[in-house]
């Protein structure tokens, strides 16, 4: 083998690293960094063989040496050799903190980053710019340290390199900001320091400043609406004009850098970017961008997102630009990587969250099954976003009644993420099944059949408010319309106590859908009733309970049905309810809460009051006239009578509805 | 409910009516709401002979935004049928937002609107209703839901009314429907809440 060759192996290359005995000097040393930084740059594998064999440290310390000797008062030539292998080192060490995060460990743990800041005020330019550039390298990883702006060192550090004119030092110096701002402190700091100031005048540079730029910007304005609103009065609105500009730039990277920063501009301060012309246009570029390779388009859906979110008008201008068909036709590529994957997925469901026609356009059988194979995904981000999709997609009755969602691998698949290890995985399951389960009986039958109640039942007990809130919403939506058999399943799955303690739960959203699910539960089934009146009349003491502390209108208006539903009853559950309402022998004849609620300003929480009187006064109930005489003790009928102009129509029918029963029974007894 | 295919029936015309009512939405109902069952009947008369079909209606769901509803109709006494025969329809909320009284489809012309709307109450909700597929007889059953259904709503008693329209099928079939208060002795309601 040629001695060149063999001398070339990384064992060798790096026992010639390093100082001191043993370690190659002058033009030898030069030639192994040279071939070591020429080995690792792009190649993964040999990073990771040469992090093994221990070269980094070696390298920092061949650099430390050189940066050391450099600065001292020493002859010309061997200054000009020091900035070789100072150049060397530091593009090796940039290399391996290039993309692999155990190189930036490497990298960080020899101390490289003092040494490398040391070089930025070298003489040569070639020093300063290997040594803007290797801490670049380092500064796009998280586990960069992060320089406190707080503190007038780290400061003026930064001011003096951006300062430079030297533009990777000015990237340096953006890089550092835009990884190292966190606080609305920081970002006040940065502000009051010129930084941004400074930042619009670069935009006009190479197109690595520019980026540098915009990310730094993003990173300083981001939900800070004060330095957000004095970014974009800067030179009479010249920074947003400018950022304007940028979102036609001929780079899509800069493009989509430069939509971010009016997003985060509109987020912060809408005031800025409120005219739908600009709002348009970001549409318009980032639905482009959608089809850029690498990293623009991985990225394009999460700011598309960003930007729409919650933004009914802003939904309607995407759809005009055919944002869904684009989302959908990668969708269809093979092999999306999993981070465009999730973007796309988001993009769809914030698209399909408000409007019908997004949602029909996802219907076509190739779309779901992308859509479904997604809850399959590796990645559980994908999971999430795919059953975000799901749940939003079926919003729509229309669609949950096509029956396109109806396969049974689709509902059982949603079960066993239910199960997932991940919390945010379940909650999001939990949120399509919530919204699956309306409407058909296919898809309650093949939930029920897969052990889906158990599982709902078991995170209904949850010591986490959403996984609760959501199982009981979906156990809820299982109840409405279900046949009797499946209604008594779920109630013996779910048993009495579980739903009392749900009906007395902390969170009033969960004590309204526990109600609702009694409602149903009662709804058109009078064998029902017998459970509600079972073990003590458990359930309908913490109804009555749950409506004399009116913790919410949601929780009144659900508690109201329940009585209501169990009126409709026998004349045994008529009394019932009467007795609990209007209770014999108490010496107050104003009940608390009945009263409150006819006069209560909710619409249908008097509506829901009503019904149950409606269904107490029925004349073709034996007591109904023993009823109504206890109302009018009560001063619920005079209530009623001072409701016949109830400025709800609805409203007025119920009561005359009541007022002529109650004369029809008048008459009847006269 | 499906029919049978009759020859009859005046041509259509389109005489280019676009305006909008400008009529306010509708009240809430309660009583228009989903779970809500109706019972009654449908004149399925023609020509030949005096028919009517026993009809249970019910309301699968409402969505109030975009002026839909939708739910399944059954017709108990079919006589081409060894079962009654269920179809799934889908039913737009003249609310003047979402639709209008002008119907613009399935071959009716404006004059056919006028003509139906004008024979229900002013004051009610109406509603026009299409079923869509049958639940559980195949296509080929000799039975057609090519026709839709011009409704009225009644919120003080839940009561139905609507009329059956299809150019190839007797004229003004009458649909009449009483709400089943779902209680044995009093009205029951139930819910569903979509995340």
């Amino acid at each position: 083998m040629p001695a060149s060759a063999a001398n070339n192996r990384p064992e060798d290359l790096t026992a010639r690293l390093g100082v001191g005995a043993g370690a190659a000097q002058g033009e030898a040393l030069l030639k192994a960094l040279r071939e070591v930084k020429n080995q690792i740059i792009g190649n993964k594998t040999k990073k990771l063989l040469y992090l093994h064999l221990g070269a980094v440290p070696k390298i920092v310390s061949v650099l430390a040496a050189a940066a050391a000797s450099s600065s001292s008062d020493s002859g010309g030539i061997s200054r000009g050799g020091d900035a070789a292998v100072i150049v060397q080192a530091a593009a090796a060490i940039g290399s391996f903190a290039c993309g692999v995060e155990d190189g930036v460990r490497a990298v960080l743990d020899a101390g490289a980053v003092p040494h490398l800041t040391s070089i930025l005020s070298h003489d040569d330019e070639k020093v300063v710019d290997a040594g803007a550039r290797s801490l670049k390298m380092i500064f796009q990883s998280e586990l960069a340290p992060k320089y406190d702006v707080l503190q007038e060192k780290n400061l003026n550090f930064i001011l003096s390199l951006l300062d430079s004119d030297n533009e990777n030092v000015t990237e340096l110096a953006a890089s550092i900001i835009a990884h190292s701002c966190e606080t609305n402190e920081q970002q006040k700091a940065l502000c009051d320091a010129g930084v941004l100031l400074r930042f619009v005048s670069l935009l006009g540079g190479s197109s690595n400043q520019k980026d540098g730029c915009l990310e730094s910007i993003a990173a300083v304005i981001k939900n800070n609406p004060e330095v957000s609103s004095r970014f974009s009065c800067t030179g009479n609105g010249k920074a947003l004009n400018a950022l304007a500009n940028l979102i036609q730039d001929r780079y899509p990277h800069t493009r989509l850098l430069a939509c971010k920063c009016l997003i985060a501009v509109g987020h912060a301060s809408p005031c800025y970017v409120e005219e739908l012309q600009i709002k348009t246009k970001l549409v318009l570029v980032l639905v482009e961008l959608l089809e850029e390779p690498g990293r623009v388009g991985n990225e394009a859906p999460f700011s598309l997102k960003t930007l729409i979110a919650d933004d009914e008008e802003l939904h309607k201008q995407a759809l005009s630009v055919n944002a869904i068909e684009k989302l959908c036709s990668i969708l269809q590529m093979s092999s999306v990587q999993a981070r465009r994957l999730q973007g796309i997925l988001l993009a769809l469901a914030e698209l399909c969250s408000k409007l019908e026609k997004c949602r029909c356009q996802l219907m076509s059988p190739q779309v779901l099954n992308l859509i479904v194979d997604a809850l399959k995904h590796d990645c559980m981000d994908v999971r999430v976003a795919a059953c975000d999709c799901i749940r939003n997609i079926t919003r729509s009755l229309k669609n949950l009644s096509a029956g396109c969602l109806s396969s049974e691998a689709f509902i059982v698949r949603l079960v066993q993420l239910s199960h997932d290890p991940s919390t945010s995985v379940q909650i999001a399951a939990l949120g399509a099944l919530c919204n699956i389960v309306i409407n058909c009986a296919t898809r309650k039958s093949v939930l029920i059949k897969c052990g889906g109640v158990s599982q709902l039942v078991q995170l209904s007990k949850s010591m986490d408010s959403a996984l609760r809130s959501r199982s009981v919403l979906a156990l809820r939506n299982l109840m409405f319309l279900a046949d009797i058999t499946d209604k008594e399943f779920i109630l013996k799955e779910l048993t009495l106590c579980t739903l009392a303690s749900l009906i007395y739960d902390s969170e009033c959203s969960i004590q309204e859908q526990a109600l609702a699910l009694t409602s149903d539960l009662v709804d058109g089934c009078s064998q029902s009733v017998k459970h509600v009146l079972a073990e003590d009349s458990i359930i309908l003491d913490a109804v009555m309970r749950q409506l004399q502390n009116a913790s919410s209108i949601g929780v009144c208006i659900q508690g109201m049905f329940v009585l209501s539903n169990i009126a409709a009853g026998s004349e045994s559950d008529k009394d019932t309810v009467m007795n609990y309402l209007v209770p014999p022998h108490t010496d107050s004849c104003i009940p608390s809460f009945t009263i409150k609620f006819l006069q209560s300003k909710d619409i249908l929480l008097r509506v829901a009051s009503l019904w149950c009187f409606v269904n107490l006064t029925d004349p073709a109930s034996v007591g109904s006239s023993r009823r109504v005489a206890r109302l009018q003790d009560a001063g619920i009928v005079l209530q009623l009578k001072s409701m016949l102009n109830d400025p709800c129509l609805d409203c007025k029918l119920r009561v005359r509805m009541i007022l002529e029963q109650c004369m029809e029974l008048e008459t009847a007894q006269a | 409910m499906p029919v049978r295919v009759v020859e009859s029936s005046t041509p259509s015309q389109d005489s280019g009516l676009e305006s909008r009512t400008g009529r306010p939405p509708p009240p809430s109902c309660s009583l228009l709401s989903a779970g809500r069952a109706f019972s009654g009947t449908q004149n399925v008369s023609s020509l030949q002979k005096d028919e009517a079909w026993k009809v249970n209606v019910r309301i699968q769901g409402i969505d109030l935004d975009n002026g839909y509803l939708c739910g399944t109709m059954e017709a108990l006494n079919v006589p081409l049928a060894d079962t009654p025969v269920v179809t799934f329809w889908e039913g737009e909320l003249v609310d003047g937002n979402n639709f209008t009284f002008f119907t613009r489809k399935w071959e009716a012309t404006p004059e056919d609107d006028i003509r139906h709307w004008s024979k229900f109450p002013s004051f009610a909700p109406l509603l026009r209703w299409k079923e869509q597929y049958f639940v559980n007889v195949g296509i080929d059953c000799g039975l057609t839901i090519a026709g839709f259904y011009y409704v009225c709503f009644s919120c003080s008693d839940g009561s139905i009314n609507g009329f059956y329209y299809d150019p190839n099928s007797s004229p003004f079939q009458k649909l009449e429907l009483k709400c089943i208060p779902g209680g044995c002795s009093g009205y029951t309601f139930s819910s569903y809440q979509l995340l």
